[in-house]
């Protein structure tokens, strides 16, 4: 625990967002935290949600900064290409399904984030910059693993369109989409094999797992509000940001022995990706259909309580009842999306997602400078800021 | 078309849980997990019991009355598991104790050994069937357009899908993380490959029963069974002699004997209902299945559909004894009979190469069963 100077609901907010720092496997520290804390959590929301707005004080101002895109550009040339060497199929439809999402327009947000750390972590042990061939296996085995899971998804969800494509699902149909999903998973399972280290096998292992276990989260909803804020945030650590946290985590341990570097890129990947969906939940209440590839108010349609909406729902508790049906009765998508954009629940989420991205940043900078590691604390601002 | 579709479903899920010349397997099966000290699978019964199969559990019941296949696997777990559903385990357990630790391993391993099974081992055997399960599982995901009305509202079927793809990919979570934590890469390697096999497979199992299917033949069936019904145990019983560090040779047996066990078992469970003729009335039979495609084989195209039309013809239903006894008539039957018995003895050959042991007799015993009618 932080040091007793601290207000009694500072250090508790530090410990929600940061986790637990030891030991470093543990998804969400968050988790062990009394519900005391998310209610805390909340009334600081609830009283200053625009002071902190503006620009983050821990970027390095000396560093040249440079674009965390082309930086991390040379390094994910080829990426989709090799991918689909990987997806080694002799008959040619399942072969079709297998690389329809890896056609190169995918803004590849995964491998980006592990190869920018892949080199940080490089260049803080002391060696050049350069990925090792294990570490740039890591990077397209984070997209094969989100593009299954992607593909599962919109069969679970029913969705007919993804990346501005025509589902998987809705082209072949749903039994030859799961296997395809179910194929690449081998596929991505046998790459790793490949990299011959077991730590790192057994870290990416456990994104599998927390994906099911994200997913299965989603499907039930918690009676009490602060178990359900809880509950989010676990299903988002889960769904989202493990992925991202254990593939930041495979690149430091291939580089480093030092389990402090192994934690520091594993918090770093936790806290953006959390962030990341934070704000994905914001956009499904701001951004035009167009943008974002499906429409808007998607969650609210598959029965899903976000963050906007949980927060929402402290100014108004006629949500409540909509949020424990799913929002299955006539008229309270509708509602429900007219309530949030009345509330500061899309203001809070955001700040939400701030505070998360702060906590990256300050995690980053424990590692040697770098641009690469710059690039990634840039990122940190790219995430709250995009819109799409 | 539906009918056709949902009867070649029942079908296979009734092929996958029946076992051959139900007496005598049994005491096959019994016999051998004495051997192998206790054969429960704990992993698979750590996930049957987490609060996530317990949720889709609970949410199964609200299928019933609904024609989604996911009703009829979930049953299959609770009914028929009793010597089927853990056969590759077993198998898997049983190969590993008659190859016995290797020469190399140090002598500090042995007494984790327990009744002549590394920990390891037995872990892998519990992944195989988790595996095998998440796939049943995932084989029974409907074609939500191709479902009308008349067979079950539309949102129960969504609902059903659902299920079935969240208990799949739990149980194949499952499987990662425990592959992961054996603490061998080329074990993930071996294993995942089989993964992949099953779902190529799968993928076109039932495509088979397309009308163009001119470039049938009998290694093509072959090569399409051993993915769908043989990659796994194959590879299953390699990894067991990896992880004991046997050298490349009793990993190749080991496979060799996953592989022709395997095909004898599918081609066996396919002769069923064609073999079984005195036992009063007969089941309908897949039209996928061995013999089936045998005879549609040495027929032709041409005369099977004339032979199908003929079966058909009174009413819509098709007269499955008719078409049995039409079948018969040909060399399919038998085509399929010879090639389940060469099976059975190439498994019976492989696993010869191993030490005497009781073991082995099982495996030996497993693979006469196989072969017999």
């Amino acid at each position: 625990m932080a040091a007793p100077w601290r207000h009694c609901w500072r250090r508790y907010y530090y410990a929600a967002v940061t986790g637990t720092c030891r030991p470093c496997v543990t998804p969400a520290g968050l988790l062990a935290a009394p519900p005391a804390v998310i209610s805390l959590l909340f009334s600081y929301f609830r009283w200053k949600p625009r002071l902190l707005l503006g620009r983050c004080r821990w970027t390095h101002q000396d560093a040249k900064l440079r674009d965390p895109f082309s930086l991390a550009q040379k390094d994910l040339k080829d990426l989709y290409e090799d991918i689909r060497k990987e997806l080694l199929v002799s008959r040619a439809e399942l072969k079709a399904l297998c690389d329809y999402y890896f056609d190169g327009k995918g803004k590849a947000f995964r491998p980006m984030i592990v190869v920018l750390m892949a080199r940080a972590c490089n260049v803080h042990g002391d060696r050049d910059g350069d990925l090792l061939p294990g570490q740039r296996s890591v990077a397209m085995i984070s997209e094969m693993i989100h593009t299954a899971s992607l593909v599962h998804d919109d069969v679970i969800d029913g969705s007919d369109k993804r990346r501005g494509k025509t589902t998987i699902n809705e082209v072949w149909g749903e039994r030859k989409a799961i296997l395809a999903g179910d194929f690449i998973l081998s596929a991505a399972s046998m790459a790793l094999a490949r990299i011959g280290n077991n730590a790192v096998v057994s870290v990416l292992s456990q994104v599998v797992e927390d994906l099911v276990r994200g997913e299965f989260m989603q499907l039930g909803s918690k009676e009490n509000e602060n178990e359900r804020f809880k509950h989010y945030l676990e299903k988002t650590f889960k769904k989202t940001a493990s992925l991202i946290a254990n593939s930041c985590k495979a690149v430091s341990i291939l580089v480093n022995a030092d389990p402090e570097v192994h934690e520091i890129a594993f918090q770093y990947g936790r806290n953006v990706g959390i962030a990341f969906q934070l704000v994905d939940d914001v956009l499904d209440f701001t951004s035009c259909a167009s943008l974002l590839g499906k429409p808007s108010a998607a969650d609210l349609r598959l029965g899903l309580a976000t963050g906007p909406v949980l927060f929402a729902c402290q100014q108004f508790p006629e949500l409540h009842a909509m949020i424990m049906r799913r929002f299955s009765s006539s008229g309270d998508v509708d509602r429900a999306w007219s309530y949030v954009l009345q509330s500061d629940g899309v203001e809070q989420t955001s700040y939400l997602a701030q505070r998360y991205c702060q906590e990256a940043v300050r995690q980053i900078s424990r590692l040697r400078p770098s641009p690469e590691r710059d690039a990634l604390i840039q990122l940190t601002q790219l995430v709250l800021t995009r819109d799409k | 078309m539906w009918s056709r579709l949902a009867l070649s479903r029942t079908l296979r899920s009734l092929s996958l849980f029946s076992s051959p010349s139900p007496s005598n397997w049994s005491k096959v099966v019994s016999d051998a997990e004495k051997i192998v000290g206790y054969p429960t699978s704990f992993m698979s019964l750590r996930c049957l019991l987490s609060d996530e199969l317990s949720n889709v559990a609970m949410q199964v019941r609200k299928l019933v009355g609904t024609k989604h296949p996911l009703l009829n696997t979930a049953r299959g777990f609770v009914y028929d598991s009793k010597n089927n559903l853990q056969m590759r385990g077993l198998v898997v357990l049983l190969m590993s104790k008659a190859a016995g630790p290797s020469s190399s391993a140090s002598e500090s391993l042995l007494p984790d050994m327990v009744s002549g099974i590394y920990p390891s081992q037995r872990s892998l055997a519990e992944i195989t069937e988790l595996i095998h399960t998440a796939f049943l599982v995932h084989r029974g995901i409907v074609n939500l357009k191709e479902w009308t009305n008349a067979d079950g509202p539309l949102k129960d079927m969504q609902f059903g899908n659902k299920m079935a793809v969240l208990s799949g990919d739990f149980l194949l979570a499952n499987a990662c993380t425990g592959l992961a934590q054996l603490n061998n890469t080329k074990v993930v390697e071996l294993i995942s490959s089989a993964i992949g096999d099953l779902v190529q497979g799968i993928y076109y199992e039932s495509s088979s029963t397309a009308e163009d299917n001119a470039d049938f033949t009998l290694a093509s069936w072959e090569n399409q069974t051993f993915l769908s019904h043989g990659a796994l145990l194959a590879k299953s019983c390699q990894a067991a002699m990896e992880l004991a560090k046997h050298d490349k040779e009793s990993q190749t047996l080991a496979y060799q004997y996953g592989k022709h066990l395997s095909l004898g078992h599918k081609l066996n469970s396919d002769l069923q209902p064609f073999v079984r003729g005195s036992e009063g009335e007969l089941v309908p039979f897949s039209l996928d299945s061995a013999p089936v495609m045998f005879h549609r084989h040495a027929v032709g195209l041409e005369r099977w559909q004339q032979q199908l039309q003929q079966a058909r013809s009174m009413g819509r239903q098709t007269d499955y004894s008719k078409l049995c006894s039409t079948i018969k008539k040909e060399k399919g039957v038998s085509q399929a009979m010879d090639l389940c018995g060469y099976h059975g003895n190439k498994a019976l050959e492989v696993i010869k190469c191993f030490p005497a042991s009781e073991a082995r007799s099982a495996l030996e015993n497993i693979a006469c069963a196989v072969a017999k009618f």
